[in-house]
């Protein structure tokens, strides 16, 4: 059977898998680079964004992970992932 | 000591955030107002369940600035605020909420019934039954000195959960155990290093870091922290899934509730000892103090002349017969995985009219807060406390001359 995960997701990846999670609301158009701080991402969302990261990608992240800066677009969350599953 | 009054125009069942402003805006009318309360302080969910934000008080805007949707009475409590806490308006995304601290609200409470000479305030009393007749309501209270019963010509409903609505056995409505908006379990927490938001994304990490170690219940999924405003101190808010199924969820029986809450404080309990285990900005952390009551976000709704809808909210109606503006989000807490906001178009603010204080067909009676006559769309942005101020003031003007 084929598998449903995605080892390296791309930012647009992201983008349907956090509205289809129901993590966030993002818009059809998000962009790439758009601020999910501003859409919604709080400390609660994380945790579970933790949590479902784990099972569609297979990556725990940590607390040293959990920066700013790395949660901070569609772009480097995508970056974040790709880095820990290689 | 005050005259054994047992005759007054106004009673105000509950002394939360509608009840107060309901009470001392019948006594500022002229009336002699009777509020009663089952804690042993007024403020409701802003001081027994220590939910510290003032929601709903201002306008929805673009621009910077917070403007107040309704003067009046919540106008004046957040000024009371501020200079109590000297701390002002804060922008959170789009809405802009007043930081209030829940002992800080006991005080300002204490102080308008204070300055109004025509109130008196029932501590410590539980309302078991009402009836009326040609000169008015009947109110039967309970309390460790036994029962008595009181007449007030006029009545408020400010009790959350709409129990006059239950003893009349008519006009209310309640969502689905499924649907209803899942309670808040807020507490008090001391000594953490320091909030800023690295702060909160570490703490995310640790949180899921003890709940692969099984140190943690699943449950915590619900928990965020923010500061209180005073130094060193921070309130923890977990919302409860409501029970292990939904289909059971009942905030107005005592036995769920008790249970919810005793659950809320495992989960509380287990998370501060693994953070302040794990991490050094957690170390030392203890929680200093647990909520009388969970915040209970919604239950019975009275059904009035008109029922706010949902999409009068998110379309901004307005009514000739309006009494306050609701401008917060419809927040739906439908699951503990934290709010979904559904904003109005343009920011619009939507009308609340008078009709949706008055339970239909019932003379002299009117409702205040989160139990006025709206569905369960148009409740979620109704309820916060700021909006229930200004309903609370409509509904004591009303009282005091009608």
């Amino acid at each position: 059977m084929e598998s449903s995960k995605h080892l390296s997701p791309t930012p647009t990846d992201l983008i349907d898998w956090l509205n289809a999670e129901g993590l966030l609301e993002l818009d059809w158009d998000f962009p790439e680079d758009g601020d999910l701080f501003a859409a919604g991402l709080d400390s609660m969302a994380v945790m579970q964004l933790v949590v479902a990261v784990e099972d569609e990608y297979g990556v725990e992240l940590g607390p040293d992970d959990l920066t700013r800066k790395n949660l901070a677009t569609p772009t480097t969350l995508a970056a974040l992932i790709t880095a820990k599953t290689s | 000591m005050k005259p054994d009054v047992r005759r007054f125009d106004v009673a105000v069942i509950g002394g939360g955030s509608a009840g107060l402003a309901a009470a001392v805006t019948a006594a500022r009318e002229g009336a002699r107002t009777l509020l009663i309360e089952r804690y042993g302080y007024l403020g409701g969910t802003g001081t027994a369940s220590l939910v510290h934000s003032f929601c709903g008080l201002y306008l929805l805007r673009e621009e910077p600035g917070a403007v107040l949707a309704n003067p009046g009475i919540a106008g004046e409590i957040a000024a009371l605020m501020t200079a109590a806490t000297g701390i002002g308006p804060q922008r959170l995304g789009r809405v802009d909420v007043l930081p209030q601290h829940p002992v800080e609200f006991v005080r300002v409470a204490d102080e308008l019934i204070a300055a109004e000479a025509r109130i008196e305030v029932r501590l410590h009393t539980e309302v078991t039954g009402v009836s009326s007749d040609a000169q008015g309501w009947n109110i039967h209270l309970a309390g460790r000195a036994g029962g008595r019963t009181v007449t007030a010509r006029c009545l408020v409903d400010a009790s959350g959960d709409a129990v006059v609505a239950d003893w009349l056995g008519q006009g209310f409505g309640m969502a689905a155990a499924r649907h209803l908006q899942r309670p808040a379990y807020v507490f008090g927490v001391m000594n953490p290093a320091g909030m800023g938001n690295e702060f909160h994304l570490r703490t995310a990490g640790l949180l899921v870091e003890g709940m692969r170690a099984g140190a943690v219940s699943a449950d915590a999924l619900g928990l965020s922290f923010r500061a209180s405003g005073r130094p060193g101190e921070i309130f923890g808010t977990l919302d409860l899934t409501g029970g292990e199924t939904p289909e059971d969820f009942d905030p107005l029986d005592a036995s769920c509730l008790g249970a919810l809450e005793v659950h809320g404080r495992r989960i509380a309990a287990e998370a501060i000892r693994w953070l302040s285990g794990r991490d050094e900005a957690w170390r030392g952390c203890y929680i200093s103090h647990w909520p009388l009551r969970a915040g209970v976000r919604e239950s019975r709704r009275w059904l009035g002349e008109y029922v706010l809808t949902g999409e009068d909210l998110l379309t901004g109606r307005r009514f000739d017969d309006e009494v306050a503006l609701a401008t917060w989000p419809m927040e739906f807490r439908e699951t503990a995985r934290g709010p979904k906001l559904h904003f109005s178009l343009e920011n619009r603010p939507a009308g609340i009219p008078l009709r949706c204080l008055k339970p239909a067909g019932i003379e002299r009676l009117f409702v205040a807060g989160r139990c006025i006559s709206a569905d369960h769309e148009a409740q979620a942005s109704i309820r916060v406390m700021g909006t229930c101020f200004a309903t609370g003031e409509a509904a004591g003007r009303a009282a005091a001359r009608s």
